[in-house]
């Protein structure tokens, strides 16, 4: 985001909009005026500011983010579409589809671990820790996935470099493992993320539900000490053409 | 991953807050869900969502459903916000025996949803997630009271310094409280947030805000 300090009158209109709190006051060097500045290390580039439409002198606008810049928008802006997957937002389909695509089987867990939610941001540093702890479990992270697509080695969880200093507003750690691994994955976000990181995340866990509409998911949650949370999110099974899947044990 | 899982607030104001959505499976049904998806559009308005919407094209709060319907394409991401569990049933059965063979979402309370799905007459929700709450540097966050509305978008384009400024102005009588919750709605452009539970919100919260706000 560019201000034209030529037109900024300084009426802090657009102060309040911004969800990392990234503008403040400046003064023309004369001392003449006062105008908006930005704080370029701070902006996440998520446009709310200028689509708040409070500027009574149009003096915001969108610019052309070079690289590695590009990626605070592409993370923090949903009306950016990552043209990886060709789609708006900042994760993939995850459990939206996965009556059609199979993707989280019985017996296997989708997990997202969104660094920076809610209304936090995250330097991606910060997000190359929590990719590298989880992936000494040998998990897979999710293809389409802006995190995933920016990964020097898949294996280790190590992202590209020049990203390292970026921030977003979020930057969602998405993977999936065997159902079995929830203790392992619990025991390394206490001991080697929830202190190491210099931001928050919100924490999820996906699950096929059995004939009986439930899963043992729920217990593994409970015995890692974790509470989950009374909102759910909730694939109806009504999309076609169905993913084949053996019934479960 | 979630546009509407994380959601903060008491039991009984989550109740009056459900979301439906739909999109396309990538590689699967991405190459003629377009006319299906707008049909979504179409059975959702039907039954008086409080928002809805989709990112690109904008929400209910500023764009006509028929103009949301007609821009579908085979890419869109589509989501309608309900406060009532009535007209959620009836929406949800009506999608059902219109067999339209796209995925559809809801989220909401687990007690409550298993419930519409039952009278809704599905036989079981086919995959579910669950939220395990925000962890690492929590003393970073907001106020609970400012979470509850900003968590209501999922992309977090609902600032919490705005909200705590709409709080205040609202306590001074500056703006009536469906004036503030519509304001904050605008930011969320897939529709995401629920209006009337904000007003709620803002009813109840706005007499006991003791913090100001710089009057920029």
């Amino acid at each position: 985001m560019v201000i034209d300090e030529t037109k900024c009158i300084g009426c802090g209109k657009c102060l309040p909009f911004c969800p990392v709190q990234a503008r403040g006051f400046g003064r023309s060097a004369s001392g003449g005026r006062t105008f908006i500045v930005i704080d370029k290390d701070k902006c996440i580039e998520c446009g709310v500011c200028e689509r708040a439409g409070v500027c009574p002198v149009d003096a915001m606008h969108m610019e052309e983010l070079p690289w590695p810049r590009t990626v605070r928008g592409i993370l923090s802006n949903p009306l950016l579409e990552f043209k990886a997957t060709g789609v708006p937002g900042r994760g993939t389909e995850e459990i939206k589809t996965n009556e059609i695509t199979g993707r989280v089987k019985y017996g296997r867990v989708g997990v997202g671990i969104e660094m920076g939610r809610p209304g936090i941001s995250a330097r991606w540093a910060e997000v190359e820790k929590v990719c590298m702890a989880v992936a000494k479990m040998g998990i897979g992270f999710c293809e389409g996935n802006p995190i995933t697509h920016f990964m020097a080695d898949k294996k280790t969880g190590k992202l590209d470099p020049t990203v390292l200093n970026e921030a977003s507003l979020s930057a969602i750690v998405e993977f999936e493992m065997d159902e079995t691994q929830i203790p392992e994955l619990f025991r390394i976000l206490r001991e080697e993320v929830n202190d190491q990181i210099d931001t928050v995340y919100t924490f999820e866990i996906a699950a096929r539900l059995e004939a009986n509409g439930t899963t043992t998911v729920i217990k593994a949650i409970e015995d890692g000490g974790y509470q989950m949370l009374p909102v759910s999110k909730n694939n109806l099974g009504l999309g076609r053409p169905r993913f084949q899947e053996e019934v479960s044990a | 991953m979630t546009h509407s899982l994380h959601r903060r607030g008491d039991v009984e104001s989550l109740k009056k807050d459900f979301l439906i959505l739909s999109c396309s499976a990538k590689g699967f049904n991405d190459g003629w869900y377009g006319p299906l998806g707008s049909e979504f559009v179409r059975v959702c308005t039907k039954h008086k969502p409080v928002n809805g919407g989709d990112m690109k094209t904008g929400n209910l709060l500023y764009v006509d459903p028929e103009e949301i319907a007609n821009k579908v394409t085979n890419t869109t991401i589509l989501e309608f916000n309900f406060d009532n569990k009535q007209n959620v049933i009836d929406c949800i059965k009506e999608l059902k025996e219109r067999d339209l063979g796209i995925s559809i979402v809801i989220s909401g309370m687990i007690d409550e949803v298993n419930d519409i799905v039952q009278k809704a007459g599905l036989p079981k929700v086919h995959t579910r997630e669950f939220s395990l709450g925000t962890h690492g540097k929590t003393r970073l966050l907001p106020e609970w009271e400012v979470l509850e509305f900003t968590t209501m978008c999922g992309h977090a384009m609902v600032a919490s310094e705005y909200v705590k400024k709409a709080i205040v102005e609202a306590r001074k009588g500056h703006v009536s409280p469906r004036e503030a919750a519509v304001q904050m709605g605008k930011c969320c452009s897939c529709g995401n947030f629920n209006v009337n539970r904000a007003v709620e919100l803002m009813e109840k919260n706005a007499p006991l805000w003791t913090s100001d706000y710089p009057a920029y």
